[in-house]
Formats: structure tokens, C-alpha cells, sequence
């Protein structure tokens, strides 16, 4: 058996995060804290960036009790909650970027879980900036990409802009038991279900697209969809779809002319994206 | 831009804020300055779904035969997915879809219904020539955008994304059957043949796909093979590639450099 804990985890825990919470004071910088690996790191420094802290948002909104009961058309209670939360936990980021005198956050890690009764959306990064540490002015951005992405990125003139977000949750209306018995030997499209398919999908692929816009951006890379029934009501149907807002910075996109490498390594089955960092 | 006949309206209101500069893409970055770097853009993120209820076919125990019932509705949902996704494209003006995925998904509805459903990347030329296929529509390839540029390098265009499917069932054996090869090295000529014939019957369907396109050969072909929730005999075959046609004359690739990476 392990000896009892000498001081009170709970309130080390609170005075960690209340240190956290604090600006450093001025002149006497605090370590830096990063999830990025080394050679990101190094990375970044080559194109002077560097990184500057751990930072993280978080929220958890409610979701009234019965919206996912039966029903027709969009769930917007579930809907609306969900929007509320990524943007929340978004801001909460941003805010804890600037107190850090970031300029932006890179590979932020996007965790969204969908409950009966609340939604969470959790959002973790590392906030870098210029070596030189100009200051950002401006809101900074928000990026799932990582930092090698966010260099190559850059290197071809374009800069993210902002995590584009949408959802969308709708009721599936269910096939009568008669249709459903007439439909048990056939090869048929079950349009119900594929209707609803596509309205919830419509829906969010153009909130994304509208909070691409709004953060100033003129296009989404790297979109990443989750879909289907939900776990808790199979007559409920989810969609999903996120990714970075880029913004070309640029005159004009500037071209990376790859050249062709074969590694001699065994089993190689990766691309090779060497030559796209830049000489 | 012409309107797309088969789409759900939500999907066209989408396609028209595409249509003012904004473009989505699933490319990774990586894979995004890939398709810059060939001359193309993107213009946005399409797909097409279905859900589709899969008919019911009885098949004999002891009998190899293709499941035609259930090859038509693997056909028929797939072609589905695919047409709603190439008229999304067609809706932007696309001249093709790139880094497409054909996923086949399962849920709680009931195990005889699936989601086909068919993503991709819509992309316009920049130097504004057509490239679209024999049939007067976008191409469309499940390349991904690596795999594009170097296909482009070497004076390839891709025409479309081809496939081939076969559901096929494979006799049960005799219990004599069985019983004589227990304890010794023996094939087993009647499965051997039914997986011969449905894999046969497959490729030659994505190669009549492909014919269909003029093309001059199919790259990156995969073979899948998948019972999906019909029990051990019954398998569906699928053969999947991008056919493509040659375009310039001869084509002077640069020599590739060698190289052995440090990293592990």
C-alpha cells in the first residue's frame, strides 16, 4: 500500500492552475510548454517561429432534456448547443493565445463529444510566434494543422486564419411498417434516411463554410467529416465537418517545384515531402 | 452553371456560395500545393450518398453462383453516391474530383440497409483547358493528391474512377466431400474456381468501365473482398481504380534522387 499523499492534491492542483492563469511578470519569462515533437520544433525555428505555450479551451454546453425524442426536421436545440461550444471553446483559446503573446496556435487537437445531455468541445494547442517577437496585434488564429503543415503553409504564401466549424443534427423519419415490409426483399434507396443524410450534411458543410468566411478565409483545407445515427437515438442523424481557413498572404501562391526522391529505405510507403520544406 | 437533376436543394443553395471564391477541400496540405503545384484548384468538397435497402436473394448450399440481385444493388447504390457526387462537381464547373473515397457504412437501421457514399475533392484547371473525360464529364480518381501530381508528371491524365463488382457464393462442401480430404494435402478445386470466376468477373467489369472512358490503362487497382453481413459464403469482390490516358508524346522525367533517410 503506498503511503498517503503529504499535501492536498486538490489544492496544489488549483494553485498550478492559478499560477497558470497569471501573466508572467514582466521580464522574467516562464518556461516554454509544448506538445509539439522535436523536429516540429525545429522546424519552426528554421522559418522563425517559436513556440510559446501549451494553451487550451474548453466548454460544455447542455443540451435540453427530450430534444432528441422524436421529431421532425433539424434538432436545432442540439444543433445551436453545439455551435455555442466550439465557438466558446475557441474564444477561451484565443484569449489564453494572447495572454501568451502568441500569435496563433498550431496542431490543436479537436475533441467533440456529443451527449444526451451536453456536448463537449475540447480544443488543445501550442501557441507559437515570430522569433522576433513583433507584437501580433490582430486576433490570433486557430489551426488544426500541424506545425510542419503550418510552415509548408506559410512557405507557399498562404496563412490559416481560423478553425471553420459546422454541425447539424436531424430527426430521420421512419419508414412506416408496411413500406418496411414491402421494402424486406427488394433492392431499393431508402429515401428517408437519405434525405435526411443530406440535409444534415448540407447544413453544416455551410456553417463551415460561413465561419471559413467570417474569419476572412477563402478556403478550408484539411476538412474532416463524422457521420451517422447517433449512439443514444438511431432516428437522429449527426454531421460534422471541420478544418483550417486559409487566407493567401501573398501576392500570388508561390509554387514549391518538388523534386522526385526515391528513398532506399525498406519498405518505404510514405510519401516523401522533404523537398516541399523549402531549401 | 447547369442545374444538377438528382441533388436534394439543400446541396445546391451549398454549391452556390461555392460558387463565390470560397473553396473547402478534405486535401491535406501536403496535398493541397500538390494539386497547385499540377495546375490545378480546388474548388470545394463534394460527395454523394445513399442509403440503400439491399434485397434479398436465396442461394442453393451446395452451388457456386454470382448473387446477381445483390451485385445490382452494390452496383446500383455505389453508382448512385458517385453520380450525386460527379453532378456537385459538374454544379462548380469542375473539370474532376480527386483523392475520392467509396465507403460502405453500416448502422442500427437494420443490417440489409447501408450508406454508399462517395467524397471527394473538386478541381478546376487554372489555365482554364478542359479536362474533362471522353463522356463530356468530370474525371474523377481515387488518387490522392501525391499520387495526382506524379501521375501528371508523367504526361497521364486520369478519366475516371472505374470499378467492378461481383457478390458471389461459394458452395458449401459435401460432407463426403470432407470427410475424403481429412488428413491430407489436396486443393480444393471448388473454392479455388468460385473465387477464380468472381475475382474474373470483377475486373472484367472495371475493365469494361474503363473501355467505356478510352482509356489506355487502369493505375492504382485494388482488390477488396468482403462478406459485408452475409455470412462466410457469400463475398463481395470489388476492383477499384483510376483509368487513364496517355496524353503528350514522350515525356523526359527527371531522374529521381536516391536517398536513405536517417529517421526511422
Amino acid at each position: 500500500m503506498s503511503s498517503p499523499p503529504t499535501a492536498d492534491p486538490r489544492a496544489e492542483m488549483l494553485q498550478g492552475a492559478r499560477s497558470l492563469a497569471e501573466a508572467p511578470p514582466p521580464g522574467e519569462a516562464r518556461g516554454i510548454t509544448s506538445d509539439l515533437s522535436v523536429d516540429e520544433a525545429l522546424l519552426l525555428h528554421s522559418a522563425g517561429w517559436e513556440p510559446v505555450d501549451l494553451v487550451c479551451g474548453v466548454a460544455v454546453v447542455s443540451v435540453p432534456v427530450g430534444v432528441w425524442n422524436w421529431g421532425q426536421g433539424t434538432i436545432s436545440a442540439a444543433t445551436d448547443a453545439h455551435n455555442t461550444a466550439v465557438e466558446s471553446a475557441a474564444r477561451q483559446l484565443r484569449g489564453e493565445c494572447t495572454k501568451v503573446h502568441g500569435h496563433g496556435v498550431v496542431g490543436v487537437r479537436v475533441q467533440v463529444e456529443v451527449r444526451p445531455h451536453h456536448i463537449d468541445v475540447e480544443l488543445v494547442g501550442t501557441a507559437v510566434q515570430p522569433v522576433a517577437g513583433t507584437d501580433g496585434g490582430g486576433t490570433p488564429f486557430v489551426s488544426d494543422l500541424s506545425a510542419r503543415d503550418f510552415i509548408l503553409l506559410k512557405g507557399a504564401g498562404w496563412m490559416p486564419v481560423g478553425l471553420a466549424f459546422g454541425a447539424c443534427f436531424v430527426y430521420a423519419p421512419r419508414r412506416s411498417a408496411g413500406v418496411a415490409m414491402k421494402q424486406k426483399t427488394q433492392n431499393v434507396e431508402l429515401t428517408n434516411f437519405t434525405e435526411a443524410m443530406y440535409t444534415a450534411r448540407e447544413s453544416a458543410m455551410e456553417r463551415m463554410q460561413r465561419s471559413a468566411l467570417d474569419a476572412g478565409g477563402q478556403g478550408v483545407v484539411q476538412v474532416r467529416v463524422t457521420e451517422g445515427p447517433m449512439s443514444f437515438a438511431r432516428h437522429a442523424v449527426g454531421f460534422t465537418a471541420w478544418g483550417t481557413a486559409v487566407r493567401l498572404v501573398a501576392d500570388s501562391h508561390q509554387f514549391l517545384r518538388p523534386e522526385l526522391v526515391l528513398p532506399l529505405d525498406d519498405a518505404v510507403v510514405t510519401f516523401e515531402a522533404q523537398s516541399l520544406r523549402g531549401k | 452553371m447547369t442545374q444538377p437533376q438528382d441533388l436534394p436543394k439543400d446541396a445546391a443553395h451549398r454549391l452556390e456560395e461555392l460558387e463565390h471564391g470560397l473553396f473547402t477541400s478534405d486535401l491535406s496540405v501536403n496535398e493541397f500545393l500538390l494539386v497547385k503545384e499540377a495546375g490545378f484548384h480546388p474548388l470545394g468538397f463534394v460527395m454523394g450518398s445513399s442509403i440503400y435497402h439491399i434485397g434479398l436473394q436465396t442461394r442453393k448450399w451446395g452451388e457456386s453462383q454470382e448473387l446477381t440481385k445483390l451485385t445490382e444493388a452494390m452496383y446500383t447504390a455505389r453508382e448512385l453516391a458517385m453520380n450525386r457526387m460527379e453532378e456537385e462537381a459538374q454544379a462548380l464547373g469542375a473539370d474532376g474530383v480527386v483523392g475520392v473515397r467509396l465507403d460502405v457504412n453500416y448502422y442500427e437501421w437494420g443490417s440489409d440497409s447501408a450508406e454508399f457514399i462517395a467524397f471527394g475533392t473538386a478541381v478546376k484547371a487554372e489555365d482554364g483547358t478542359s479536362h474533362l473525360n471522353a463522356l463530356g464529364k468530370p474525371f474523377t480518381s481515387d488518387l490522392s493528391g501525391q499520387d495526382f501530381w506524379t501521375l501528371m508528371q508523367t504526361g497521364h491524365v486520369p478519366q475516371g474512377l472505374v470499378m467492378g463488382t461481383c457478390v458471389y457464393h461459394i458452395a458449401h462442401r459435401k460432407f463426403t466431400q470432407a470427410l475424403g480430404s481429412v488428413g491430407q494435402n489436396v486443393e480444393l478445386p471448388n473454392f479455388t474456381q468460385a473465387l477464380y470466376e468472381a475475382r474474373e468477373l470483377a475486373m472484367t467489369r472495371m475493365q469494361d468501365e474503363a473501355g467505356l472512358l478510352k482509356a489506355s490503362g487502369i493505375v492504382g487497382v485494388r482488390l477488396e473482398e468482403k462478406s459485408h453481413q452475409w455470412g462466410s459464403h457469400t463475398i463481395e469482390f470489388l476492383a477499384l481504380g483510376t483509368a487513364v490516358t496517355k496524353t503528350t508524346g514522350t515525356v523526359t522525367l527527371p531522374k529521381p534522387i536516391t536517398i536513405i533517410s536517417l529517421d526511422n
